[in-house]
């Protein structure tokens, strides 16, 4: 089967793809899919050694919502995100984002849509330490040799709640601070989607707490949205949905979750 | 603790460091393949003229020649051919071969010069006994009769001539056509050591030469049988007053010994480019060490942490920089063979006939490879063993562990450390404690502690400097620039010590440029102020002209003045001396002597003419008489006549060439000749008439006042050039070095690249990065370069004496090209670190803890 890079809308695929209406409507509150995979396998090793990471992932995250990944660790939830996020290629099937498959796409443009339409945000050392946290916001604007939407960024950095330390290195930041700065970087460029990875793990509850409000009110309030893997049932009932991942295959997919009913599943899953 | 498990901790480490090992011992190879090299060339070169000297004087038993009263005996006196017979009839003696040695150029069949590149073209007259001085005929026969010669096979062969062929050959009696009468080689060789060869019988060589009855040296062999030493004693009874006679192993010492000290000179002066660039290297060495331990620190902790003790992880380190050093060291000896191999190729390219020597590696050379190479690995990983020693255990547990920070007590060492190498090297320059030894010692290590303190207080500047550099950059390349800057001046320490290689290379050609242009701007002054002559004339190869030259230029209505400049080693008052000598009739018209006292009279009247600063310290004045020596002893007085002010060009003493010749019993040669054109003639007529009075001999080189200038100008220019070409090895090192600190550095930031490349770096934004970081470190290094080597050659131009540099200049053209040639070698640099970088996978990146 050969894809058409650029309109997703013409693969011979069920429900999920989005058309091209949709796109027109993302800036109205209709649910559409951001990103995306279609049957996606990502395979490591060979013959005893082989690893399926993804075996047969078909998933579509939704324009405007916060949603999060669980799962057992090995279980293929960062495989998942790094693939969607254009920093990883599957073994086959397909990924989407927006109306762009990303199996066509060279090296060069895949990082041009890193840059203008994914932000992502890692565990930890997310900034560059030699530069501002002001600095690390603009990065891929500056990047790109942009300016980007001042409006915007100006609401963005004050949703930050740095104030004065915005002129401030890395290194002179608490890990809750870094990582809100991390957050405002992804959402600066106005990303079509935000990919997270375990955005709280290094953090301690109180910290990881300011981060996932903070992430809610991006989704709720600046209409972002945002893709996160988490370990934690309680950052997980942040979320507005829970997809639930085990041996590389979505076993579970909860809407508006509670951290009890997280929990549930997960110990479920466990065995 | 075991040496055993040190020993295979450090292997392991080696070997999972394999490309930075690779890198740091590439810097070790290079340092000592140069050094090696240095003493390669030297020892082969000395071993090929022994073995030349040793053939020439095979045979010899006995040398009978002048005494002389000091000196090298490099102006001996002839002795007369009567001798000869004298000695023929002692008791003992075989054969007794009176022997005439001169300038002989040979013109090729296309009528050109024979080219020896600056080896000498000598004449000599035929034993007439080829079981004496190791003449082998290899073609035809020894030279028979007035039109006979026969020449070194090497330079027919190259030349293509043939026996039987007629060529020319210019000697003191001018331009003459002989039959090659045979073709010579020596010993086993056809060549002698790039020389070339021309020989006649002994009644056409003292023609030619103009030596009358009078040869250069008897050589005698005894009967066999007889003891050398008792047929000596006769000889001697029979000798009259002023001649000697030493034995054939003395003589071929002696002759061995005077080229030795110049190649001496020569394996020095290659010697202190071999350090220059070891020195560079240990900087290199050192930081590469200090960079990897300091990213391996995790790692030695963790070490610490299951028990390892402070010694072992010590100890694995200190055997890890051994073993690698070891194996450096032993390639780094081949390479210097191979170095050996371009110098001569090289220096023979640039045209100086080299001969082609056999390679000599003396056990002396591969005790000083090992002490160089193994010494500086491990003197270079020292410190940063300790460092490592020291980690605590619990350093596994912290997340980050940076470069230390530039501490001010660091700065204050640096500061005394520039301070006392600044003053050593004044002492060395200026006040010479201990004459040439003082010199070296004071001002080499001066230098060097010099280049130590400057390396590290440069640290402290590194970050404002490399910020103010890195301006520019940032506002043309954007984020890549920007980013580049930043990274410039996030470890000042790093980038201080990897820009140091640089910087010490280029103070070097920073200073050699000052001191050039000094000697360069003072030498045209003087040229002007003191030379009124509108001609120089000289030999193309340096060998000086023969007298009748001067006769023949004198013999032209179109020049007004011709003098000729000749010098001869006297001693006065125990102070061996030199006395210039020249036309004393016409040299008020060549140069500008500026006479302060009596007149240029006094030379024609058989006197003296002072320069006032020796008549201060002599003691004399006009009227007053000097007593000097010459070589052969004979002593005499002569009237001071004259005091001038202009030593320059006429040196401190001068009397008149006939003067000269009436007390000096030498064959007469002279150095160059200077001429003036007569008033009111038509200066491209006369241009042309003088230089069609010479056509015919090729090797005199006739310049007007201005081709001379210019030419003295080439040569300092190529002076110039060949210094930067010796410290191209030390520069290329350094740019080595920087691409590595760069490279090591990528590899630290690999985590933050990764960051970058996901938030939307591009590869070409991120080689830029990298790029331009390695441009600004390395401008850096050549800014700091420049000041230091300026202020060296500052000093250097100011402790030459006032007659070679009077006053300092500069040559800004050169000095940009610096800076360009940094920005270049900045690229250079940084073609692998941004290749890599740029090669990460993104993903392998940010999985990186
Ligand atoms: N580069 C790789 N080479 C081989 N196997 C890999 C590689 N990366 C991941 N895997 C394997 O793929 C599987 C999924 O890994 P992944 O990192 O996606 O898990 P995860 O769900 O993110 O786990 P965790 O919660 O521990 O982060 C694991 O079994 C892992 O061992
Ligand atoms: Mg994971």
């Amino acid at each position: 089967m050969r894809m058409d890079p650029s309109t997703p809308a013409s693969a011979a695929t069920p429900g999920d793809a989005p058309g091209e209406a949709a796109v027109a409507a993302s800036t109205t509150a209709t649910v559409t899919t951001a990103a995306g995979t279609i049957d996606a396998h990502k395979l490591y090793g060979h013959d005893e050694s082989l690893v399926r990471a993804l075996d047969g992932v078909t998933v579509g995250f939704e324009r405007g919502r916060f949603s999060a990944i669980m799962g057992p660790s090995g279980s293929g939830k960062s495989t998942l995100l790094h693939c969607l996020a254009g920093l990883d290629t599957l073994s086959s099937g397909a990924v989407y984002i927006g109306e762009t498959y990303l199996a066509n796409l060279s090296d060069k443009e895949l990082t041009e849509l890193r840059r203008t339409k994914v932000g992502f945000i890692f565990q930890a050392f997310n900034l560059i330490p030699t530069l501002s946290a002001n600095e690390n916001i603009m990065l891929p604007m500056m990047l790109g040799g942009e300016s980007g939407d001042a409006d915007w960024i100006a609401q963005v950095i004050d949703a930050v709640g740095l104030g004065d330390r915005l002129t401030h290195r890395p290194s002179e930041l608490s890990g809750g601070q870094q990582q809100r700065v991390a957050v405002a970087r992804a959402l600066a460029s106005k990303p079509q989607i935000i990919f997270a990875d375990e955005p709280t793990g290094n953090l301690d509850s109180r910290a990881g707490t300011e981060i996932l409000e903070f992430m809610q009110r991006a989704v709720a309030e600046l209409h972002q949205t945002i893709v996160m893997v988490t370990h934690d049932p309680i950052a997980a009932s942040y979320a507005d949905r829970v997809v639930f991942l085990a041996d590389g295959r979505v076993v579970d997919d909860l809407a508006d979750p509670t951290p009890e009913v997280i929990f549930d599943r997960m110990r479920n899953l466990g065995d | 603790m075991s040496v055993r498990s040190s020993t295979l901790l450090a292997r392991k480490s080696l070997r999972a460091r394999l490309g930075r090992t690779i890198a740091i011992a590439a810097t070790v190879v290079v340092g000592v393949s140069f050094v090696v090299g240095s003493f390669v060339l030297a020892d082969s070169l000395r071993a090929t003229f022994d073995n030349l000297f040793a053939e020439v004087n095979e045979g010899i038993d006995l040398e009978i020649r002048s005494a002389v009263a000091f000196g090298d005996g490099a102006n001996r006196d002839p002795v007369p051919l009567a001798v000869a017979d004298t000695v023929r009839g002692v008791d003992g003696v075989d054969a007794v071969v009176p022997l005439v040695q001169g300038v002989a150029q040979i013109i090729t069949p296309d009528g050109d010069l024979v080219s020896t590149g600056g080896a000498p073209t000598i004449g000599t007259s035929w034993a007439g006994d080829d079981s004496i001085g190791g003449l082998v005929l290899r073609d035809g026969s020894f030279p028979a009769g007035a039109d006979q010669v026969a020449i070194d096979k090497a330079t027919a062969d190259r030349e293509s001539i043939g026996v039987g062929e007629r060529v020319e050959v210019i000697t003191e009696i001018g331009r003459r056509t002989y039959t090659v009468s045979g073709l010579v080689g020596l010993g086993n060789t056809d060549g002698f050591a790039g020389a070339s060869l021309a020989l006649f019988d002994l009644d056409t060589a003292l023609a030619v030469f103009d030596r009358g009855d009078r040869v250069d040296v008897i050589d005698v062999t005894v009967v066999d049988g007889a003891d050398v030493a008792t047929v000596q004693g006769r000889i001697e009874a029979v000798l009259p007053d002023g001649l000697e006679v030493i034995t054939g192993e003395q003589v071929a010492e002696e002759t061995a010994d005077a080229v030795g000290g110049f190649i001496d000179v020569f394996g020095t002066g290659l010697l202190i480019f071999a350090f220059i660039t070891a020195f560079v290297s240990a900087f290199i060495i050192n930081n590469v060490f200090a960079i990897t331990i300091g990213q391996r620190l995790r790692e030695l902790a963790l070490l610490r942490a299951v028990g390892a003790s402070a010694r072992q992880v010590r100890r694995m380190i200190v055997v890890e920089a051994v073993v690698m050093s070891i194996i450096a060291t032993a390639i780094g000896i081949v390479g210097g063979i191979a170095v050996a191999r371009l110098i001569v190729a090289l220096f023979n390219a640039a045209g100086l006939g080299f001969p082609d020597s056999g390679t000599v590696l003396a056990p002396r050379t591969i005790i000083i490879a090992a002490i160089v190479g193994i010494g500086i690995t491990v003197v270079s990983v020292l410190v940063p063993a300790r460092r490592a020693g020291r980690i605590p255990p619990v350093a596994a547990l912290r997340p980050e562990l940076g470069f230390a920070a530039i501490n001010t007590r660091r700065l204050v060492g640096a500061a005394i450390v520039t301070v006392l190498g600044a003053i050593s090297f004044a002492i060395g320059l200026f006040v010479r404690p201990g004459g040439s030894w003082g010199l070296a010692l004071f001002a080499g290590g001066g230098a060097l502690l010099l280049f130590l303190g400057t390396a590290s207080m440069s640290a402290a500047v590194a970050k404002p400097v490399t910020s103010a550099l890195g301006w520019p950059i940032a506002k043309l390349f954007g984020t890549p620039g920007a980013l580049a800057r930043q990274n410039a001046g996030r470890a000042p320490r790093r980038t201080a010590a990897s820009a140091a290689a640089l910087m010490i290379g280029v103070a070097l050609v920073s200073a050699a440029a000052v001191f050039a242009a000094s000697l360069r701007d003072t030498f045209v002054r003087t040229l002007d102020r003191a030379v009124t002559a509108d001609y120089v004339i000289s030999d193309s190869s340096f060998q000086g002209l023969a007298p009748s030259v001067a006769e023949t230029l004198r013999e032209l209505p179109e020049l007004s003045a011709v003098s000729p400049f000749r010098a001869i080693p006297v001693e006065i008052d125990g102070d061996t001396t030199t006395i210039g000598a020249v036309d004393g009739a016409s040299i008020e018209q060549l140069l500008n002597l500026r006479l302060i006292e009596g007149s240029v009279d006094g030379l024609v009247d058989g006197g003296l003419l002072v320069n006032e600063d020796r008549a201060d310290e002599l003691g004399v004045g006009v009227g007053d008489r000097i007593e000097f020596m010459l070589a052969n002893g004979d002593v005499n007085t002569l009237d001071v006549g004259g005091i001038y002010a202009e030593s320059a060009v006429a040196g401190n003493l001068l009397m008149s060439i006939d003067t000269l010749e009436s007390i000096n019993n030498q064959p007469p040669r002279d150095f160059f000749l200077v001429a003036r054109l007569a008033d009111g003639v038509d200066a491209r007529l006369a241009d042309q008439a003088v230089r069609a009075a010479v056509a015919d001999l090729p090797q005199v080189e006739v310049q007007t006042n201005a081709e001379f200038r210019r030419q003295q100008e080439d040569q300092i220019n190529q002076l110039l050039i060949v210094i930067t070409a010796l410290l191209l090895f030390a520069i290329t090192i350094a740019i080595v070095g920087i691409s590595i600190t760069l490279a090591l550095s990528v590899f630290e930031r690999t985590r933050e690249i990764g960051l970058l490349r996901a938030v939307g770096m591009n590869r070409r934004q991120l080689r830029r990065t990298v790029r331009w970081e390695a441009v600004i470190v390395s401008v850096f290094g050549a800014l700091v370069g420049i000041v230091l080597g300026t202020l060296i050659g500052i000093a250097l131009a100011t402790a030459v004496p006032d007659n070679i540099i009077d006053s300092v200049s500069f040559s800004p053209g050169i000095t940009v090209f610096i800076v360009i040639a940094a920005v270049i070698a900045g690229l250079f640099a940084a073609l692998y670190p941004s290749f890599k970088a740029s090669k990460m996978s993104v993903l392998e990146a940010i999985a990186t803890e």
